[in-house]
């Protein structure tokens, strides 16, 4: 189960996590492990890019579940970006686009985070 | 002169006069013949009966009564003894030997006068003495022969038994040329003879390889034992001399052949006592290094006892740090395995953490406490530790006061002086450490080092095979639980779908492992209204499983309070918000159907929309709702929607689990909700259980019959009225 892959920067002071591939049992501890990380680096402005995400199962979407209150309390959030349609709809089955701000691109969600810090 | 060639014909006649009568009668016989013999000396002193045939017929009758002592000698003798026990024999022997010559020496008989070359007794009492004296000591010599027979043939070669029948037969020829002799008389033949005799006495003499595989202490015995019966022959040899003594001539005057024969045996015993001395001897040095290779050899072979014993660890453990013990001599010895780390477990006596996954534990100790082992674990115990699983190389110490990582061993009660750590490998990973201890400095030699390490990779081997049992066995026990697990699961679901004559209805669920995490349930609310829930728990597995149960009890507690399916989801949120994991969720259909009317309503809590089918046309019904146990009770209550159905006479509808959308073979697409649709299109007509079936095998042929990944569920409804 290598295709999977996750890649990480930093753009304008927000980590902006890149997910490649099927996000399932098998490789959603790699996820879980890059929110610890950032958490415990005290990084709470997280989007995290889905635009080459294939496929997410219940227990990828449990990794977002798990850390979104942690990152919350902090004056964090988690942003979700560049969804297709496939993968979308997955997230909105489970009423994320409720407890979640799902952005259409990259950008939009950046700047969501900078307008709320001015 | 027959005498010595039964000897050579082993025990043949001597088993056929087994019983106690004949040997009694035999010992009487040959009694009888010798004072006959006695009588006839005693009548000589007085009347001249030196005439040629009588003599002859003297000798004739002595040898004829010694034949018969030496097949009762043979009848009661025990061969099985070790070599050096028969040289302790033989030492006893000599001293009967030594008694009787010290006895005549004391009586001091009157003697003999040496007379046209024979021997004229100058008293009654040497008459009797040399009677006396003549069967002790042949009898004597003929056990010592014996006895000399059965060390050489402890370890018998080719040429060996050879070797000894010439020599016999060199011994018999000697004794008997004596006859042709008078007493004192010698001639040519009689030193051409024995030269020869003493020449093959020799060659006989260097059969002493039993030598080697004594013991040292054995070989410390030999040395002395060697010694002393070399110099009691050789005394021997003298005081047996023609010329000698009075022991000679009293021999000699009984009767010439024994004395040959007497005085032969004497100076083999002389020779062959003299290179077992030597041999041991040179033997001596090496015997330490002979007895080690003997126990390494013995300790080796008992590691094949080892992988019988995988069944019982601790029998296995404890049996390592013995052979420890056994192969280097080592004063105390124990063992430590590298464990893993259950959690929660507290640790146990005798326990080292050395990080979060993994424990050491001395699990076999010989001749030192746990106490004792914890002191020599600690402080530098612990470097010498680390370098034993990181460098996985022996570790020697020759002297524990030499030695930084060893300073705190000084001055123990149990006194340590030299170390050796020898990690246990097993691939490449260390898997045990064992420590032998030595109460002198520098102990442990390279060759001790490496039968410890020999042993350890056999131990390693042994205790790995016994960890793999035990695990093989805790799988299946394992498995068993889960079938257990399994069969307890199915009987959470319906047993028997209820049916109606306006509704038909089919189920199907099966869990992608043992047990799964999809869950269907149908509940009868009054006459005319039927609860249908469809859920599936986030992750697969155990934990699913567990979530699965805790959902069933929640809905068949609050279906029977709420009517509304908004309602009892909102419940069963605040219900379960607190129990469920952060990472984990249910999704939830819910549909309450009216049976007289067919009026159907569906609530949802992120679950797969409801796919409803109506004169060939399909459309998902979806209202919102969030997954059970994801947001606050308060976003749930404020976004859950619900949506109102009819349905009209060949209206199906199709709850189902995402098993069945996301159903993707590998390096495949899903499956699909816009496939899911198509078929249940084309499917007016048909009956509900059709359709299940129908679905079942688009998504089969989809998966291209490969076994799913997730747990898949579908119900169908189907409307006839």
């Amino acid at each position: 189960m290598s295709n999977f892959k996750i890649d990480i920067r930093e753009k304008e002071n927000i980590n902006v996590i890149d997910l490649k591939g099927y996000l399932d049992a098998h490789t959603a501890p790699e996820l879980e492990k890059i929110f610890q990380n950032l958490i415990e680096v005290q990084k709470f402005n997280i989007v995290v890019n889905c635009e080459e995400l294939n496929y997410i199962s219940s227990a990828g979407l449990g990794v977002f579940m798990a850390y979104i209150e942690d990152v919350r309390k902090h004056n964090g959030d988690i942003k979700l970006s560049n969804m297709s349609a496939k993968v979308y709809n997955v997230f909105d089955l489970l009423g994320f686009p409720l407890l979640y701000d799902i952005a259409k691109d990259e950008a939009e969600a950046i700047k969501k985070f900078i307008s709320v810090k001015k | 002169m027959v005498k010595k060639e039964t000897l050579n014909s082993d025990k043949l006649i001597v088993t056929s006069i087994g019983n106690k009568f004949s040997k009694a009668l035999l010992m009487a016989v040959a009694g009888g013949l010798l004072f006959v013999v006695f009588i006839t000396d005693v009548i000589r002193r007085s009347v001249d009966l030196d005439i040629g045939w009588i003599l002859l017929l003297r000798d004739i009758v002595i040898l004829i009564a010694f034949l018969i002592f030496y097949v009762l000698v043979e009848s009661i003798w025990k061969r099985e003894q070790a070599p050096a026990k028969k040289l302790g024999f033989a030492l006893v022997l000599t001293l009967v030997i030594g008694i009787t010559s010290v006895l005549l020496f004391f009586i001091s008989p009157s003697g003999f006068e040496i007379k046209n070359l024979n021997l004229i007794p100058l008293g009654f009492d040497s008459i009797v003495w040399s009677n006396v004296y003549g069967i002790v000591l042949s009898i004597t010599m003929l056990i010592v022969l014996l006895v000399l027979r059965d060390i050489i043939f402890s370890k018998r070669r080719r040429g060996t038994k050879r070797n000894f029948i010439i020599l016999l037969i060199l011994i018999i020829a000697s004794s008997l040329l004596t006859l042709i002799y008078r007493p004192m008389e010698s001639g040519s033949e009689m030193t051409v003879l024995f030269i020869v005799t003493v020449i093959a006495m020799l060659m006989n003499s260097f059969r002493v390889s039993w030598i080697v595989y004594l013991s040292k202490r054995e070989k410390i015995l030999n040395i002395i034992f060697g010694f002393l019966l070399f110099c009691i022959f050789i005394g021997f040899d003298i005081i047996t001399a023609k010329e000698g003594t009075i022991v000679g001539s009293s021999i000699l005057f009984y009767s010439a052949p024994l004395h040959s024969f007497v005085l032969n045996v004497s100076l083999f015993a002389t020779i062959y006592f003299g290179m077992t001395f030597i041999s041991t001897l040179f033997h001596l040095p090496t015997a330490e290094a002979f007895d080690r290779k003997l126990s390494e050899v013995s300790s080796l072979h008992n590691l094949s006892r080892l992988v019988t014993q995988v069944f019982d660890f601790n029998e296995l453990v404890d049996s390592v740090t013995t052979m420890t013990l056994e192969v280097c001599e080592a004063k105390s010895a124990w063992l430590e395995i590298v464990q893993e780390q259950k959690t929660g477990n507290i640790p146990k006596r005798g326990t080292f953490i050395l990080d979060e996954n993994s424990v050491v534990m001395t699990v076999a100790l010989k001749n030192i406490s746990l106490e004792e082992v914890q002191t020599v674990a600690s402080s530098g115990g612990k470097i010498i530790r680390k370098q034993i699983l990181d460098g996985r190389k022996p570790i020697v110490i020759d002297s524990i006061k030499e030695d930084k990582r060893t300073q705190h061993l000084v001055g123990m009660d149990n006194k340590i002086s030299s170390l050796a750590i020898v990690p246990l490998l097993s691939h490449e990973n260390v898997i045990g450490i064992l420590y032998a201890t030595k109460d002198v400095e520098f102990g442990f030699d390279k060759d001790d080092v490496d039968v410890i390490s020999a042993f350890a990779d056999h131990a390693a081997i042994a205790i790995e095979n016994s960890r793999l049992i035990e695990k093989s066995i805790e799988r299946e026990r394992l498995m068993r639980e889960m079938m257990l697990a399994q069969e307890m699961q199915k009987k959470l679901l319906p047993q028997q779908v209820p049916q109606f004559p306006q509704l038909e209805i089919e189920a199907l669920s099966t869990p992608a492992f043992e047990v799964g995490g999809d869950y269907y349930d149908f509940v009868l609310l009054n006459d005319n209204q039927l609860g249908v829930l469809v859920g599936d728990v986030s992750g697969k597995g155990v934990s699913a499983a567990f979530y699965m149960a805790e959902m069933k009890g929640i809905f068949q507690s609050l279906s029977k309070i709420y009517r509304e399916p908004k309602d009892l989801l909102i419940q069963a949120q605040r219900t379960l918000i607190g129990t469920i994991d952060r990472k984990s969720f249910i999704s939830v259909i819910y549909a309450i159907i009216d049976l007289e009317t067919g009026e159907m309503k569906v609530a949802r809590a992120g679950h797969c929309p409801m796919l409803f089918a109506s004169n060939h046309h399909a459309s998902y019904v979806q209202p919102t709702g969030l997954g059970l146990g994801m947001g606050s009770c308060e976003i749930f209550e404020k976004t859950i929607t619900q949506e109102n159905v009819r349905m009209a006479k060949g209206d199906i509808a199709v709850f189902y689990t995402d098993g069945v959308t996301e159903a993707r073979p590998e390096d495949g697409s899903e499956f699909g909700y816009d496939k899911l649709k198509d078929v249940v299109k084309f499917c007016a007509g048909k009956s509900a259980t059709e359709i299940r079936d129908s679905i079942i095998m688009a998504v089969d042929n989809h998966m291209n019959h490969a076994s799913p990944e997730d747990d898949l569920t579908i119900v169908v409804l189907k409307w006839n009225k």
